[in-house]
């Protein structure tokens, strides 16, 4: 079989002087998704900005493999060019930056550090506005700045926009359904259904097994004190769901 | 005190006697208030002992620009171009619709109509650099619009600094705006050289009655160059003036834009976006002057530094003892890149009326690092993502420039 697409081996993470990951353990291959179910405060949005290398984040031991090599390694921006994305749970609203700028700068960015030719603006638009419509994205929201006056359902689909023109090979969804109505929770699965191939892979960050119906996961974790103690397969998310955290114990 | 920018040289009509009485006007002034130093209030924050110890030569050769890279037309009709070339003015034919008339100083200096405006605007021996840009007073353009004229496109005064090593550039303009008269002026000052080299600026502004003039000024001096610049702008009733201003080049740069309200509902309002550079110095420095009731003004600049860079923003509002009903407000945002850099901002506002609406406002702080924490994850390069946050920082401001064909001129700034 070939190598994972990412591989934790061991890993304890801290932010300041809280210990926050404690010893995790998660091999994903490419063509799965994962699905991290947890109660707050887990440690689940902190896993994705230690995989993101997010500043104030620190890997105190233990290993992460992207691809066969050292992720941790990299800098934020060389793990986004690796093929590696963080769909957040709230995107930042960046006034004075365009949209279309920013989206223009960023797949450049990327192609250009996989020594493919850059895209001018027209083809660029191009590409833009095809994907765009595949996810209901008005052309006046793209006239605006990033994430600025958007809707709830209107930030998600942009996330997925953005996964859409980077074609990451491995993408975490941070709550990609929170602050999300049922429409728009519909466009953005179809969205990433679309984007998914045999070639990526998704670890989908829930609180809700409603996502997991659309968003069909091959294995759920259940990530409890900086661990995974339980792993599955879907009907794990419908367990939770109907019982909760409570009955799985922390491992010692 | 002797410095070698004050030299003794013979210019263009000197042999004029009236011209040589308004050079021996500011040599006077000058020599009597002297340069500035760092214990003079108004130029505690801004050193400038290495400006005033250069020995910059005076171009006294040549009264007009005779280059031929000047002769092409500029493809771009969109403006009115006027050209200096190293501080020599480009002398042309302009096809002016009526009402409008362009006139190089040297002409304005001999003209009755136009003697009464020459530092009328401001006062010799409270600016030096005024006084020194008067000793030389040759070069510029005085811009006459009648009574109730307005032109359909906006006048662009380029300034090509391109082959000026060691020379000091002195430029003097007259603007005047009769009852009713508008106009949109664009300044935009670029050097497409290394060369070191100091433009000394001054523009005389009269806005009669009614009149409006939006005065957009782009600073692109090469990082060796000085620049130091006044605006001096006097109004009459119902006038207004706006001013949109671009730091973003020059190792030493000061604009002073100086207002006097002289009328009743006269509004003035400057803004003023800066970029100061690794080991540069950006001084914005403004002084209005609330002189009668009912009048207002409204100023904003934000601000980028970078590392080992200094900014310093003064803003002087003045309200006299008669002078109610009158609003004033100030605010200065600044956003600094580096530990290195060091912001003045000194607010002054003396207030001697009652019944006055006056505001001010300072704030700095460092780049947002979880919207940098976005665009790095996206795969921006930092030194990419850095700059699209400061121009995200100074676009606030510059999207409040109302002619999208001006504003593209401020945009694609390093």
């Amino acid at each position: 079989m070939s190598e994972p697409l990412l591989e934790i081996k061991d890993l304890f993470a801290r932010v300041g002087d809280k210990e926050i990951i404690k010893g995790l353990n998660l091999k994903i291959n490419r063509g799965e998704i994962h699905a991290i179910m947890g109660p707050n405060g887990a440690g689940k949005s902190s896993l994705s900005y230690i995989l993101s290398g997010k500043d104030n984040y620190e890997v105190t031991s233990g290993k992460v493999l992207f691809k066969g090599k050292n992720l941790l390694s990299l800098s934020t921006e060389e793990r986004a060019h690796a093929g590696l994305f963080l769909s957040m749970q709230s995107p930042i609203e960046i006034p004075g930056v365009a949209v279309s700028n920013f989206l223009k700068q960023a797949v450049n960015s990327v192609r250009k550090a996989n020594n493919e030719p850059e895209l001018d603006m027209l083809s660029f638009m191009k590409l833009l506005k095809t994907e765009a419509q595949k996810l209901q994205i008005s052309p006046e929201m793209l006239k605006r700045f990033v994430n600025v006056g958007f809707s709830g359902g209107e930030k998600k689909r942009f996330e997925t926009l953005q996964m859409a023109l980077l074609k990451p090979d491995f993408c975490i969804l941070d709550e990609i359904d929170s602050g999300v109505d049922i429409d728009a929770l519909k466009t953005i699965s179809e969205g990433i259904n679309t984007l998914k191939n045999e070639n990526n892979a998704f670890l989908i960050i829930t609180h809700h097994e409603q996502l997991l119906q659309q968003i069909v996961p091959d294995y759920v974790h259940i990530f409890a004190d900086g661990q995974i103690i339980k792993t599955g397969d879907k009907t794990l998310a419908h367990e939770v769901e109907e019982s909760g955290y409570g009955k799985f114990p922390s491992k010692e | 005190m002797d410095s070698p920018l004050i030299k003794n040289v013979n210019l263009f009509l000197d042999d004029k006697p009236s011209v040589f009485a308004l050079r021996n006007k500011a040599r006077i002034a000058l020599d009597s208030i002297g340069f500035p130093t760092l214990k003079t209030e108004a130029w505690k924050y801004t050193d400038i002992k290495e400006l005033i110890n250069k020995d910059f030569n005076i171009n006294t050769e040549e009264n007009t620009c005779s280059h031929e890279c000047c002769h092409h037309h500029n493809e771009d009709t969109s403006f009115i171009e006027i050209r200096f070339c190293n501080g020599k003015l480009h002398v042309e034919e302009y096809n002016m619709p009526e009402g409008i008339t362009l006139t190089p100083l040297p002409l304005a200096l001999f003209d009755d109509d136009y003697k009464k405006y020459f530092f009328n605007a401001f006062n010799l021996e409270k600016h030096p650099f005024a006084a020194l840009n008067g000793l030389y007073l040759e070069q510029g353009i005085c811009i006459h619009i009648e009574k109730n004229t307005s032109l359909n496109k906006p006048i662009l005064i380029k300034y090509n600094q391109k082959d000026c090593d060691n020379l000091q550039l002195s430029i003097h303009n007259l603007i005047i705006l009769e009852k009713g008269a508008k106009l949109e002026l664009i300044e935009d000052f670029t050097s497409a050289s290394e060369n070191t080299y100091f433009t000394n600026t001054v523009n005389e502004v009269y806005l009669k009655t009614e009149s409006e003039l939006t005065h957009y000024k782009i600073q692109k001096e090469n990082s060796k160059s000085y620049h130091i610049a006044l605006n001096a702008i006097k109004q009459q009733e119902k006038s207004s003036y706006k001013q949109y201003y671009l730091s973003d080049g020059a190792k030493l740069s000061r604009q002073e834009t100086l207002v006097n309200l002289d009328q009743q509902n006269a509004n003035a309002e400057i803004y003023s976006a800066y970029k100061a550079k690794k080991n540069c110095t950006t001084d914005i420095t403004t002084n209005i002057n609330h002189l009668v009731e009912n009048t207002n003004s409204n100023q904003y600049a934000k601000g980028v530094l970078e590392e080992d860079s200094t900014a310093v923003f003064q803003g002087k509002i003045h309200i006299a003892p008669n002078a109610v009903k009158t609003s004033g407000h100030q605010l200065h945002k600044a956003l600094y890149l580096s530990d290195s850099a060091k912001l003045n901002c000194k607010p002054e506002l003396e207030i001697y009326a009652d019944d006055v609406k006056c505001s001010h406002g300072a704030s700095c702080g460092e780049l947002d690092k979880e919207q940098l924490f976005y665009l790095l994850s996206r795969g921006i390069e930092k030194h990419t993502a850095i700059k699209l946050l400061t121009d995200a920082h100074l676009e606030e401001l510059l999207s409040l420039i109302p002619n999208p064909k001006i504003k593209e001129l401020f945009f694609g700034f390093e």
